[in-house]
């Protein structure tokens, strides 16, 4: 590019103007803007010629307009304020959007359109699933965009209109005492990690390797699985229950320590049967998992299967001890939390946290 | 640094409102009245006068025209009537919360 390497001072500051005038948006007020910044500029540049008695030197100019900030920014500062949504209107917009793609949307793709896909699959469960995702980011994706686009509409026309919020300092609600709320964040990690544990746990039977992994080439999963499968699978919905209900009432203090306890005695109960059904008596296990027909014969083999039998054998005790700890823990804590509720009763409510 | 920066420019904001409404009961345009103000210990940097003014401007709370000065054409500002009054009842408030703060100040010096 050919430009001048000694322009003249109003050169200088009409490239200026005409960079900043890129990054602003047209308009009237625009040319507005610019003639008085640009006019600005000129005022400058004439009082230093005035105070040096001659003409500014491009190097001089350029130090002012540098001063002044690059054009993209002096553009941005010279723009309007831009929102789409005000601070006035923004808490309810957050609301409606929480409530319109985690209390509605998900819940009616997990509960409702997933299974329906699911059962229509004709035993092809991966695509059903991976197609109930892409639906799902899709409606969440519209029916944001389309709160959004309904919010900056009430934002610009309430603006204009003067709409005022009214409201009636007598009908707030009374106080209530201050609990500690449960973590949204704990929450919502544990519904986001437990959806995915499900959609896992549908997946295994029909692609094994999600389990076994490489193994897969030469285990299968024994008998035993076919009566337990459903219980751990309700079991999952359970906890993906519980976990939505803490996101959706924090303030439910007292809820996720017994539905805590609860789940635990569910999977307790489970693991029990599970061990027992496994245990034939006279020191003879049925196996978890079995060689595949192909390897059914080899030594090795079914050596390898005795291991991994053994091991998820471990695994299981080593649950079953764990669970009992934790259920100790829990009713200690139910227990407490009990106690400083019953005790604290009567107390006043307080704001202090 | 940060912290402190943020707290001065925030309360710096209302003030220079009041600053440039004051200013402007003499007519004025950009550049001499970012001067008067430079000069009186209250630089304010283009970008951030001209979008005040020009929201003072839409608030009613200025007049503006163009007009040819020295072969240049400037845009001069001056007070509204509406202007005139929201200034009164601020410079009032100024002073109250002046004298509040003030007040605040001795008792705490008194502690």
């Amino acid at each position: 590019m050919n430009f001048s390497r000694n322009p003249n001072p109003t050169e200088l500051v009409d490239r200026y103007l005409q960079a900043v005038r890129f990054w602003q948006p047209k308009s009237a007020r625009q040319e507005d803007v610019l003639a008085e910044l640009g006019e600005d500029l000129r005022s400058q540049i004439e009082e230093k010629e005035t105070e040096f008695g001659r003409s500014l030197n491009p190097d001089e100019v350029s130090t002012i307009l540098k001063r002044c900030g690059s054009p993209m920014m002096v553009a941005g500062r010279l723009g309007p304020t831009r929102h789409l949504i005000g601070p006035a209107l923004f808490p309810i917009y957050a609301f409606v959007l929480k409530m319109v793609l985690l209390w509605i949307l998900v819940p009616v793709f997990i509960f409702i359109i997933g299974p329906v896909n699911l059962a229509n699959a004709g035993g092809a469960w991966g695509p059903a699933v991976a197609a109930t995702l892409a639906n799902l980011l899709f409606a969440l994706f519209i029916a944001a965009g389309i709160i959004t686009l309904i919010f900056a509409i009430v934002e610009r026309t309430s603006s204009q209109l003067g709409i005022e919020c009214k409201w009636d300092p007598l009908k707030l609600p009374p106080v209530r005492p201050q609990e500690r709320k449960t973590s949204f964040v704990k929450s919502g990690c544990e519904l986001f990690f437990g959806f995915f544990g499900l959609v896992w746990l549908l997946l295994a039977p029909h692609y094994p390797f999600l389990i076994l992994g490489p193994a897969a080439a030469f285990l299968k999963g024994a008998p035993i699985w076919h009566t337990f499968y459903i219980p751990i699978l309700l079991l999952c919905l359970v906890g993906l229950l519980r976990s939505a209900t803490m996101l959706w009432r924090p303030d439910w203090t007292s809820f996720p320590l017994w539905s805590q306890l609860l789940q635990n005695v569910l999977t307790f109960v489970v693991l029990n049967f599970l061990i027992n059904a496994a245990h034939t008596g006279n020191g003879i296990w049925q196996p978890f998992l079995l060689p595949q027909d192909a390897v059914a014969s080899s030594a090795h083999f079914i050596q390898v299967a005795g291991f991994v039998n053994l091991s998820i054998l471990l695994c299981l005790a080593g649950t079953w001890l764990g669970l009992c700890i934790a259920t100790i823990v829990q009713v200690w804590q139910l227990l407490m939390y009990l106690r400083k509720r019953f005790s604290g009763a009567h107390q006043p409510a307080t704001l202090a946290r | 640094m940060e912290l402190f920066e943020n707290l001065r420019l925030e309360l710096r904001r209302g003030c220079l409102i009041v600053a440039v409404l004051a200013q402007l009961r003499v007519e004025q345009y950009g550049y001499t009245l970012r001067k008067a103000m430079a000069d009186d210990g209250l630089a304010i940097d283009e970008g951030t006068l001209y979008p005040l003014l020009r929201r003072l401007e839409t608030q009613g709370l200025l007049v503006s025209q163009w007009r040819e000065e020295d072969k240049r054409n400037k845009r001069f500002y001056r007070l509204s009537p509406v202007g005139e009054k929201i200034l009164g009842r601020l410079l009032d408030e100024w002073k109250s919360i002046n004298a509040s703060l003030d007040r605040i100040l001795q008792e705490a010096g008194r502690i």
